[in-house]
């Protein structure tokens, strides 16, 4: 009989093999979309590795899309961690995104550069923080769903960004514009440094210094292991005296100001004003991924956000294909990716008993059989 | 003296007392990384008991879930009445006559008596004809003495009705052979009595009953027959009549074992636990307290007897500082710590809670993040320290793991709680709370828990031990308190302790 057998040691390989398995599949159902509307996959697959990996500026660009994967993911990562469950990293990256841009250009000229770009730093953080608090608050004390609050209030920021651009004549909208509604420009002291030539802007660098951030507070310090002991069983914290609900409000405050400085990178890094088109990618979405595809490991956020910024930023090469293939594969592959990951997940911690195979057969593995 | 199987006389006709009804042939079940069952045989007769001796992990489970078609052996065969029978499910066992109520009820508990036991009947017919299914299980209680009214909503019925159903559920099928899982662990002595008269009634009758357990009082007063396991094989096939606990322990462990702990003349000293008039509300089924006074002294072990649900949770809990009671005091060396867990700690306490794994231990975490998870910390974590004091708590308690980076998880039940034990009486307390601290564990884990106790009592250590083992309360305590849905309704000293009397007061019925 065709059955799952728990593996009782992981070898090291499978942790490497399952995820490639997992994209190389993803692929290979991308291609079969490709071939049905007309497009040669392997042409297609060969342009967007192009575009992404093999210049030095598109290599630059997908950094670049990679820049608040990381810190979208990392916010997921915090909150999942101690099996909470933040959805919201999109909305929180939005009014991250206004705090900074708004910060920006309250300051103005009136600060030198560096003070504006800290500044928006903080707002952003801020604003993060402040958009995941009621959820937080309704979590600790209430028990509230955060998955629910923290996902329709996803709605809620995208609504908001959009009428203080498009609806509204505020604070944030460029007055000039007339017939095409855009955001004020922040200052030219506060954008972000770039390098050199290319596009790759100081959000990397903050990105990859939260990455070092994350990983100390998880693995040295005190606040590290409370979400430990949280994230294994709230039960056990309790009895170890962790502060329960505070502890629940801090790591989701923590997983805001992550997805909020997102928001800054972009305002500061990229589009340097306040700009839903810019904004309403699903880069805190793609956050999620991120996090589950490294394995809530800090250190494989970044290469795995790397890898998805490169489809995303090879989905904009696709459409100056002659054949003009439609940038939503770049979506849809990224989809797919999740899906084979997490369920080859199954395949990292049970092996495949084949009905053919011999040794020692389990139709059930003993816990499952328990519950029959 | 331990004899093999086979060294019985095959089966005969003369006699309902002989046949083999249910014989088992060199079983062979791995799973990964364990050989749970290694070349068993087992043969059950008509109208015997035959007890399955052994510790936890000793492969007994397994063997049961051979028989009852839960498992598929990799190697040997059953055999029901001489012919070999592969046993592919649950389904197929009984229809067998071969039936088990497990340690965990499966019962519906919004539905009666009567439906859970028509439940899974296929003979039934859509619209089942409850007076037959009432008449029947009626006529089932009356003869094999398992009071059960057929009308009554299974979820309204206490641990020990409970089990009767699933007997009688059993039986309703017309089993041959029926296999009980450790059926006393939730039982009080006289409702153990009254399961000894069904399942001596059962036998009688003409059927095979495998006592499945791991207390060797009870089998002996039982068994006709005991099969002693241990690591996956057959350790031992004695007579009931002419064995001893000493040797089925022996049997059990492989080697002597000492159950009794030491018990000193140690003179109770100051106060060091007291509880002042706790009462707690019934909160999400974790049991009540009204209004319970009690002290504990400096080295005395207070034994708290009960049947479980009684109050044993929420009295831990609230002496440990975890939940506020509704009203009343908790003291630790005289400093009010009412529901201040560290405060608790602070004053000299120490918390082994009942469950182990999810509360007393983040079973994902590391053995040496476990020796600390109760400790204060500073801001920043000193893991270099953390991994030297494991070592030396390791070697301290004999605690075998290949090191402090193990994941706790994965070391055996008595390591576990070895682990558990280690950080709490490292922290050098002057009272230790323990609930049911020897329960699930292995006979050599149980031994080394209890002398561990002991030992601090002998250091001038209070013990508040909880437990539903009644032999352990009295193996270890001075002082015995029987508590009855959240009172104190039976107390007296370890040594003038009366089983019928503590038995009668855990039931209600006291003084």
């Amino acid at each position: 009989m065709l059955g799952l057998e728990r593996r009782s040691d992981v070898p090291a390989w499978i942790y490497v093999a399952v995820p490639v398995i997992a994209v190389l599949l993803a692929l290979a159902v991308g291609a079969v979309f490709l071939v049905f509307t007309g497009h040669d996959p392997l042409t297609v697959y060969r342009v967007m590795i192009q575009a992404s990996f093999a210049s030095t500026f598109g290599f630059a660009d997908t950094l670049v899309s990679a820049t608040p994967l990381i810190l979208t993911g990392l916010a997921a990562l915090v909150s999942f961690r101690v099996k909470l469950w933040n959805i919201g990293a999109e909305g929180q990256l939005y009014i991250g995104a206004v705090c900074a841009s708004g910060i920006a250009l309250l300051i103005g000229e009136s600060l030198p550069g560096w003070a504006n770009i800290l500044m928006m730093l903080a707002a952003g953080a801020f604003g993060g923080m402040l958009f995941i608090l009621i959820p937080a608050i309704a979590r600790a004390w209430l028990r509230t769903n955060e998955i629910i609050t923290t996902l329709l209030l996803n709605s809620v920021a995208l609504l908001f960004i959009n009428w203080l651009i498009f609806g509204s004549r505020s604070f944030w909208r460029d007055p000039a514009a007339g017939q095409f509604p855009q955001g004020l420009r922040i200052p030219d002291e506060a954008y972000f440094p770039r390098w050199g030539a290319t596009r790759v802007h100081l959000g990397l660098v903050i990105a990859l210094l939260a990455v070092v951030a994350i990983w100390f507070v998880l693995n040295r310090t005190r606040f590290g292991f409370r979400m430990k002991i949280l994230g294994d069983s709230e039960s056990a914290a309790r009895y170890a005296g962790v502060p329960v609900r505070l502890m629940v409000v801090a790591v989701l405050l923590l997983s805001g100001a992550l997805a909020g400085l997102a928001g800054a990178a972009d305002v500061g890094g990229f589009s340097r004003r306040l700009d839903p088109n810019s904004l309403a990618i699903g880069m805190g979405y793609a956050g999620i991924i991120v996090a589950a595809l490294s394995r809530l490991n800090p250190g494989s956020v970044i290469l795995v956000a790397i890898m998805l910024g490169g489809v995303r930023n090879a989905g904009t090469a696709l459409q100056s294909l002659p054949e003009r293939v439609p940038m939503e594969i770049a979506v849809m592959l990224e989809g797919a990716i999740l899906l084979f990951a997490l369920g080859s997940e199954v395949l990292v911690r049970y092996r495949i008993h084949w009905p053919w195979s011999k040794g020692p057969a389990l139709d059930a593995s003993p816990e499952e059989a328990e519950a029959t | 003296m331990p004899t093999t199987a086979d060294d019985h006389p095959a089966g005969t006709t003369n006699g309902p007392g002989r046949d083999p009804v249910v014989e088992a042939h060199g079983i062979y079940k791995t799973f990964p990384g364990v050989v749970a069952n290694a070349d068993v045989d087992l043969r059950l007769e008509r109208g015997e008991v035959h007890a399955l001796l052994g510790e936890n992990g000793a492969g007994k489970s397994t063997l049961a879930s051979v028989l009852t078609g839960l498992y598929q052996p990799d190697a040997g065969e059953i055999r029901l009445d001489g012919r070999p029978v592969v046993l592919r499910s649950p389904r197929e066992a009984l229809a067998h006559g071969i039936g088990m109520v497990h340690q965990h009820f499966k019962l519906v508990k919004r539905f009666t008596v009567a439906e859970n036991v028509a439940l899974g009947d296929r003979t039934q017919p859509i619209l089942m004809s409850a007076p037959d299914v009432h008449r029947s299980v009626v006529e089932l209680s009356e003869r094999y003495g398992l009071p059960v009214r057929p009308d009554a909503v299974v979820g309204d019925l206490t641990v020990g009705e409970q089990q009767r159903v699933e007997i009688v559920k059993t039986l309703y099928r017309g089993v041959d052979v029926l296999l009980l899982d450790e059926p006393t662990s939730v039982l009080t002595p006289q409702e153990t009595e009254a399961l000894f008269d069904t399942v001596r009634a059962m036998a009688a009758d003409g059927k095979a009953v495998v006592f499945i357990s791991h207390k060797l009082h009870e089998v002996l007063s039982i068994a006709d027959t005991i099969t002693v396991m241990r690591d996956g094989g057959i350790a031992g096939n004695v007579d009931a009549a002419d064995t001893s606990v000493r040797e089925l322990a022996q049997l059990m462990v492989g080697r002597e074992v000492m159950m009794e702990a030491p018990g000193g003349d140690g003179q109770a000293g100051e106060v060091v636990l007291e509880l002042d008039d706790v009462s707690v509300d019934e909160r999400s089924r974790r049991g009540r307290l009204d209004q319970l006074s009690m002290t504990v002294r400096a080295g005395e072990v207070v034994g708290i007897a009960g049947v479980s649900g009684n109050g044993q949770r929420p009295l831990a809990e609230v002496a440990a500082g975890l939940i506020e009671p509704d009203r009343g005091r908790v003291r630790v060396n005289g400093r009010d710590v009412t529901g201040r867990p560290r405060a608790a700690r602070k004053a000299g306490l120490s918390y082994v809670p009942e469950d182990r794994i999810g509360t007393g231990l983040a079973s994902s975490l590391s053995v040496a993040e476990n020796l600390q998870l109760t400790r204060a910390h500073r801001p920043l974590l000193d893991r270099g320290r953390w991994s030297t004091d494991a070592r030396r708590l390791m070697e301290e308690f004999d605690i075998r793991a290949p090191g402090p980076s193990t994941t706790t998880s994965s070391l055996s039940g008595g390591n576990i709680q070895k682990v558990l034990l280690a950080r709490e009486l490292a922290a050098d307390p002057d009272v230790i709370v323990a609930a049911s601290p020897t329960r699930g564990l292995d006979v050599g884990a149980i031994e080394f828990v209890r002398q561990l106790l002991a030992q601090r009592r002998e250091q001038g250590c209070g013990v508040l031990l909880i437990s539903e083992d009644l032999d352990e309360i009295r193996a270890l305590s001075d002082r015995i308190l029987v508590l009855y849905e959240g009172r104190i309704v039976h107390e007296c000293a370890a040594e003038d302790s009366d089983v019928t009397e503590l038995g009668l007061a855990m039931a209600g019925a006291g003084s």
